[in-house]
């Protein structure tokens, strides 16, 4: 008796029509996945080969000696000896030297951009003055200027400063605002309603209470969004942060990873210490997508239905 | 290991107790090389405790990235690797020191080198640097495919090239060549569309040079780059010059007996050697190491082939240590770039093997290196030691313009889009026109 619920259920089953599209979708969601997955996969399988059977080996999917040496020369764990041994380069990057650099590089600019660049937003969507809109229009022709053309000048001023070789130096062009960050956060306080803030201003409430206790806790899904952006840009920033850090104690991670590339010009770089370096570095924006990247959804389709 | 610990320690507390000391800062490209001169370093330190070094390496696009920047921003290291392609320009925008009244006062000897290496870093009656390598050119083969295709290492040792057919240098190449049915590039059945395995790969590298490239053909049909070192006339028009280019595109256009062009950029360099897909490639001496121990496969070296004059010629190119003329610690910087030049630091790197020394009896520490792996290099030197054997790098001032004007024309050719007769008066004429 007890097994008949159970066969009825199996029986139902198949009498639903068969759901093709939702099939088709999966296989296509699949593929996409598969295909964006591939690159990281190879990094991570060059990381494991060793370097004397990476070029005979390029073909394959999985090496046929795995090997930690990689991580191991890339984390310093190693002597020099054994890393040339392994098939390595006589370089060593100071990894966790970098990865502090990096943090503090990264974690500097995202909380000053995001802060910065949501002041001036807000300003620009709510606050009343002289000029604002041309002002802001000035902001839009910001963005089509390519960065190339600014680096020569802030280098020039960086140098002037002082500053080669700091942390200041690093992060001053990004840590102000993007006109990217502002614009962005502009549209999204322009949608935001404007009854509660009317309502806080009659309560007594001045501009700075209003942009700190209510727009502000409105706006945490683009916040994170573009906090994330910008962590992503800048953890992997590699131009900037190589003009200004001379010194090796001031490398951030793309930076003191060039040390696996190039050598010689007719030499190879060393692939995988590069690649198993590369997956390292990567691991951090990894995670932060891993925690935070719902937050990233949830707020584009708010956004969104806007 | 236990001597570098001691050494390393030994540094440590002489840097902590000398009070007024000096740190150096010397770049380098190689990786390969830094753990050699790193030694240096801590022996330098040991004889002069008032002045450390610090050694920093950026990969070679970098590299001259970072020293341009530096120049600008007053934060280039005091003394660097130099190279003869670069140094012109850097000397013409005076950001090196002339270290001729230097040597004249300490009595530094500049003949202890091989001939014509320390000649290469003067211009004007002024000194740019002093010689710490020097480097030619032969073919590296895959001993392990080479045996499989029924030929000895002497097979290679007196082979002959020349424009025209290609000579027994052409003849060997398409033997070692097979197509996926496994007939050679001999046989009439050779399906030059389907190579599993190319007897010879060229890395192209366009450029004006061609140093690892093209130069040891063309110098043996009489052509030279230009009239001299710092040379103002260039000779890309020469027929001379043109045939050999074309028949180096023609070994993949019309034979297949070498992968094309797209094939190289898109595997890199010599990436198709190190994959075990083609038999030889034409390389230099700097890559004696890397070569030999790092491939899963066993590395042989041979002499270049003889060329329609009967003679092997290779390009002989050297690199110094220069100093920053805003470098705050001249005489410290000296110091160093002496004994860099010095027999008691180049014995240190050439027993190590990773380059070849300027100085002759370092050198042979370099080649005894090699000969106790296994290895045996003496082919380079040979080359350097030979009579004519050698022509000097074309040096050239807007080394930068010449090689860009050089490097489009050619992979024209090698695309088969153009034939080089056609393209290269052109581009010779555009060269010159840079000196006017």
């Amino acid at each position: 008796m007890t097994t008949v619920p159970t066969t009825q259920t199996a029986h139902h089953r198949p009498r639903k029509p068969f759901p093709l599209g939702r099939l088709l979708a999966y296989l296509a969601l699949t593929l996409v996945i598969l295909i964006s997955l591939f690159p990281i996969w190879i990094v991570l399988k060059t990381a494991l080969t060793g370097s004397r059977s990476l070029f005979t080996e390029a073909a394959s999917l999985w090496p046929s000696e795995p090997t930690l040496i990689n991580f191991k020369r890339v984390l310093g764990l190693v002597s020099l000896e054994e890393a040339q041994a392994a098939g390595g380069s006589g370089s060593a990057v100071n990894f966790l030297a970098a990865m502090k650099n990096s943090v503090i590089f990264t974690g500097l600019i995202v909380l000053g951009q995001t802060f910065f660049s949501a002041m001036a937003a807000y300003a620009f969507a709510r606050l009343k003055f002289p000029g604002r809109d041309a002002i802001f229009t000035l902001f839009l022709v910001a963005m089509m200027i390519p960065g190339i053309v600014l680096f020569i000048p802030n280098f020039i001023t960086i140098k002037n400063l002082g500053w080669l070789n700091t942390i200041p130096g690093m992060v001053a062009p990004f840590i102000l605002m993007t006109p990217f960050a502002v614009f962005f956060l502009r549209q999204f306080f322009l949608s935001l309603p404007r009854e509660t803030e009317e309502a806080a201003f009659l309560d007594g409430a001045g501009p700075f209470t209003i942009f700190w206790r209510i727009t502000l806790p409105m706006s945490q899904g683009p916040l994170a969004t573009l906090a994330i952006l910008t962590a992503i840009g800048m953890w992997n920033e590699f131009f900037w942060p190589f003009l200004i850090a001379k010194d090796e104690a001031s490398f951030t991670l793309p930076v003191a990873l060039q040390v696996f590339k190039s050598q010689t010009p007719q030499g190879v770089p060393d692939w995988t210490g590069l690649m198993a370096g590369t997956f390292v570095a990567a691991i951090p924006v990894f995670l932060l997508l891993v925690f935070l990247g719902r937050r990233v959804v949830e707020s584009l389709a708010f956004s969104g239905t806007k | 290991m236990k001597k570098l610990l001691t050494l390393t320690a030994a540094l440590c507390t002489l840097s902590s107790t000398a009070s007024a000391a000096t740190t150096l800062q010397y770049w380098l490209w190689d990786a390969n090389q830094q753990p050699a001169y790193q030694q240096c370093a801590v022996n330098f330190t040991k004889k002069n405790p008032d002045i450390t070094v610090k050694i920093t390496q950026k990969g070679w696009n970098d590299y001259w990235t970072g020293l341009t920047t530096g120049f600008v921003s007053g934060t280039a290291p005091d003394v660097f690797t130099n190279h003869l392609a670069y140094f012109p320009e850097f000397a013409r925008n005076n950001q090196l020191v002339d270290i001729n009244p230097l040597i004249k006062r300490d009595k530094v000897a500049t003949n202890i080198y091989y001939p014509g290496l320390a000649q290469l870093w003067t211009k004007d009656g002024k000194r740019y640097g002093l010689p710490k390598d020097f480097d030619t050119v032969a073919i590296f083969y895959n001993a392990d495919l080479l045996a499989k295709a029924g030929l000895k290492p002497a097979d290679l040792a007196n082979l002959t090239w020349n424009p025209k057919d290609g000579g027994t240098w052409q003849r060997t190449i398409a033997r070692l060549t097979l197509d996926k049915q496994g007939n050679n590039g001999l046989s009439p059945k050779f399906n030059k569309k389907q190579v599993a395995q190319y007897g010879y790969m060229t890395p192209y590298g366009a450029g004006f040079n061609g140093q690892t490239e093209w130069a040891f053909y063309t110098a043996t049909t009489g052509w030279k780059h230009n009239n001299g070192l710092f040379g103002t006339k260039y000779n890309y028009d020469d027929p001379r010059f043109a045939q050999t280019i074309q028949w180096l595109a023609d070994l993949n256009l019309k034979h297949g007996l070498i992968p094309s062009f797209q094939e190289v950029q898109a595997s890199g360099g010599d990436s198709l050697f190190r994959a075990g897909k083609a038999v030889m490639v034409t390389n230099g001496s700097w890559m004696i190491s890397d070569y030999t121990s790092k491939l899963p496969f066993k590395v042989g070296i041979a002499p270049l082939p003889k060329g329609p004059d009967g003679t092997r010629k290779s390009m002989f190119n050297g690199l110094a240590d220069s100093i920053w003329v805003g470098s705050k610690n001249q005489d410290a910087a000296w110091k160093w770039v002496k004994y860099l030049a010095s027999a008691e630091c180049q014995n240190v790197v050439g027993r190590t093997g990773v380059v070849l020394p300027a100085i002759p009896s370092a050198t042979n520490l370099a080649v005894a290196a090699h000969k106790a792996r296994g290895v045996d290099s003496s082919v380079f030197v040979n080359q350097a030691k030979a009579k004519g054997g050698t022509f000097l790098f074309p040096i050239t001032d807007a080394a930068a313009q010449v090689n860009d004007i050089m490097t489009s024309t050619m992979q024209k050719v090698f695309l088969g889009q153009a034939k080089a007769a056609d393209v290269l008066g052109d581009a010779n004429a555009k060269v010159n026109a840079l000196f006017k």
